[in-house]
């Protein structure tokens, strides 16, 4: 572990701007979202604080993107720079986990998405405070990165503590080596300070939520498959979808084919399993025609399908679904419901 | 290098023909060969309309030309049904898994089809004819509303006079031209066409009929794990990412779209 003052982590997000497309939080507190560098000055990076808005996903698995351009067998995405994504939290770190899993394949992997993680570097770092929504610590998560980063930065007086955590982080503080100092005693007990600070938080937040542990939602969606929780927690949905765009595991899409100057592009775009077309087929059957159906999917997607396939939940515990939701569904809630078969 | 996945090859269409007011089979040439197995489907684009999911059902030996047999019912259905010999088409695939053929071999094979579910099996047909030596017997049954709806009506007419085939067809309701039977299609599943013991079941149409004919099929002795079902849901990309076609911890895509009753039967909701 070394030192890096802020003021050597400004010259180093500059030096790292020059070759790839430099993505840093900016805002306070309890809201931030990702900027690029040609849009502000590395000086307005909000390092620690709490998750971004927006999910780690939208800039490794964007919005709309072009993944074919009429028969023409090269690949997509070609001008796309590599990223440099400095102060990602744990939680998108474990969205990556399962993204990952969906689109890192060798005979069908995502050429976008494949690139953009074999040639982007992630620099995370520490939460140093917990939302009301968070609760990532109830799915065995934790509030700071101990894989999945290339560099992970623990916001101290002064600058951070950096770590390494792969082979690409280790050249790059290697190629950077001036920039590193020691770390005093005082520093390592203020990042074990906020550790312990922000884990008791969010401690304190599931305590009063009564928000069920991991072990406790093992098999819990399949049990409760025909509760009447789902159709009572569906009653506020308005299909708008924004639980699976905010999400950072949430990978639906659909391919979309539009005409423009006499080629053919085709698009990826997000989808959204709660809208009523999602798994309907052209001659009219729908297998979930009720959107109670629809918001079950979604948790057995997340807490029934993934474990089987992937060995772990597609949640996060980010709380972004409960905090985007405008029928406050509350994440937490539907998974205490379902395991205290309320 | 990585090779991308979203990619259609340039295809020419080089007949259309219409097979029954709704359904038309388009013969394609795609420009690099593609290889399929019975019973794995291709995704068609139409370009600048979309794409959309079909299971081929021409003969699986022949690389160079893919009959797709393609009822009207949506948007692209409808543009492939406005094709004319000489249009461009876009063919992705093969995707997911089809019949295990090698392990029909010395058993006694059923196939049950209805509707527009006899355009994949006519591709399974020309296969277990191509193997029929290694067969015991081999049992076909078929349905469909009417006569008029017969799918491959002359070529399949054409079966019954085969000697190494037992065939029954029948349509829900009849007329003047039809000579066979009348009735749902389980009806003429008669118990003594296969040997249950040593038999495989296989059934391709409209959820509901499958999920009949699979009940016919148990009732008659034939095991879950030895009935093979085509299973049809909403299959956009084709390998397993972009999540429509999810059926419990499978996607009927890369797992499926033949899965066998065994591996389906405990998922809820398989025939909606």
């Amino acid at each position: 572990m070394t030192f890096l003052s802020r003021v050597h982590f400004e010259s180093l997000l500059k030096a790292l701007g020059g070759t790839h497309k430099l993505l840093f939080p900016v805002g306070s507190g309890s809201k931030s979202h990702f900027t690029s560098i040609d849009r502000s000055d590395p000086g307005s990076a909000f390092i620690g604080g709490v998750r971004s808005v927006e999910p780690l996903k939208a800039f490794f698995f964007s919005g709309r993107e072009r993944v074919a351009s009429g028969f023409e067998p090269g690949l997509p995405g070609r001008e796309l720079q590599p990223l440099c994504v400095v102060g990602a939290k744990a939680c998108d770190l474990k969205g990556f986990r399962i993204l990952d899993h969906v689109f890192l394949d060798h005979e069908f992997g995502d050429p976008t998405y494949k690139r953009l993680r074999r040639e982007s570097l992630v620099i995370s770092s520490d939460c140093t405070d917990a939302l009301e929504t968070c609760f990532c610590t109830s799915l065995d998560g934790l509030p700071y990165p101990e894989d999945g980063f290339d560099i992970n930065l623990s916001p101290v007086s002064g600058g951070f503590l950096a770590e390494a955590g792969s082979e690409k982080g280790r050249a790059l503080m290697a190629a950077h080596s001036s920039l590193f100092t020691d770390p005093s005693p005082k520093q390592q007990q203020e990042r074990r300070e906020n550790r312990e600070a922000v884990l008791e938080k969010l401690r304190t937040i599931a305590e009063a939520g009564g928000t069920p542990g991991a072990e406790s939602l093992k098999g819990a969606v399949a049990r409760r498959y025909d509760a009447p929780l789902w159709a009572e927690e569906a009653a506020t949905c308005v299909e708008c979808g924004a639980c699976n765009t905010i999400c950072p595991t949430c990978h639906c899409f659909y391919l979309y084919d539009q005409m423009a100057q006499g080629t053919t592009g085709r698009f990826r775009m997000w989808d959204s399993c709660l809208i009523n077309d999602f798994a309907r087929v052209a001659g009219g059957e729908n297998p979930r025609s009720r959107l109670w159906m629809r918001l079950r999917n979604r948790f057995e997607k997340k807490f029934d399908f993934f474990p089987k396939v992937a060995g772990e939940f597609a949640c996060t515990g980010c709380g972004r679904c409960s905090a985007a939701c405008p029928g406050r569904i509350d994440i937490r809630r539907v998974l205490r419901r379902l395991v205290e078969n309320g | 290098m990585d090779k991308n996945p979203y990619r259609s090859v340039k295809t020419e269409v080089l007949e259309v023909i219409t097979e029954t007011p709704s359904i038309t089979t388009i013969r394609l040439r795609p420009s690099e060969p593609l290889s399929f197995s019975p019973g794995q489907f291709m995704e068609v684009s139409v370009p600048g309309v979309g794409e959309a999911p079909f299971t081929p059902s021409s003969f699986c030996g022949d690389h160079e030309k893919m009959d797709i047999t393609i009822v009207k019912v949506g948007k692209v259905t409808e543009a492939i049904h406005e094709l004319k010999a000489g249009d461009i088409v876009g063919l992705r695939g093969p995707y997911g898994h089809g019949y295990p053929l090698d392990e029909f071999r010395g058993k006694e094979v059923l196939v049950v089809g209805g509707g527009v579910g006899l355009a994949p099996l006519r591709t399974l047909m020309y296969s277990l004819f191509d193997m029929r030596g290694d067969l015991g017997k081999l049992a076909y049954r078929a349905g469909c509303r009417q006569p008029c709806e017969f799918l491959y009506r002359e070529e399949i007419m054409g079966w019954l006079d085969r000697p190494d085939l037992d065939i029954r067809l029948t349509t829900d309701q009849c007329d003047e031209t039809w000579s066979c039977a009348t009735g749902l299609v389980t009806s003429i599943m008669d118990s003594s066409c296969v040997n249950p013991a040593n038999a495989v079941g296989i059934s391709c149409g409209p959820p509901v009929m499958m999920k009949f004919v699979t009940f016919r099929m148990l009732e008659m002795g034939i095991p879950p794990e030895r009935i093979y079902l085509s299973m049809e849901k909403n299959m956009s990309c084709g390998f397993g990412k972009c999540g429509h076609c999810r059926l419990g911890t499978f996607y009927c895509c890369k797992d499926g779209p033949v899965f066998t009753y065994a591996q389906i039967k405990d998922i809820p909701g398989i025939w909606d």
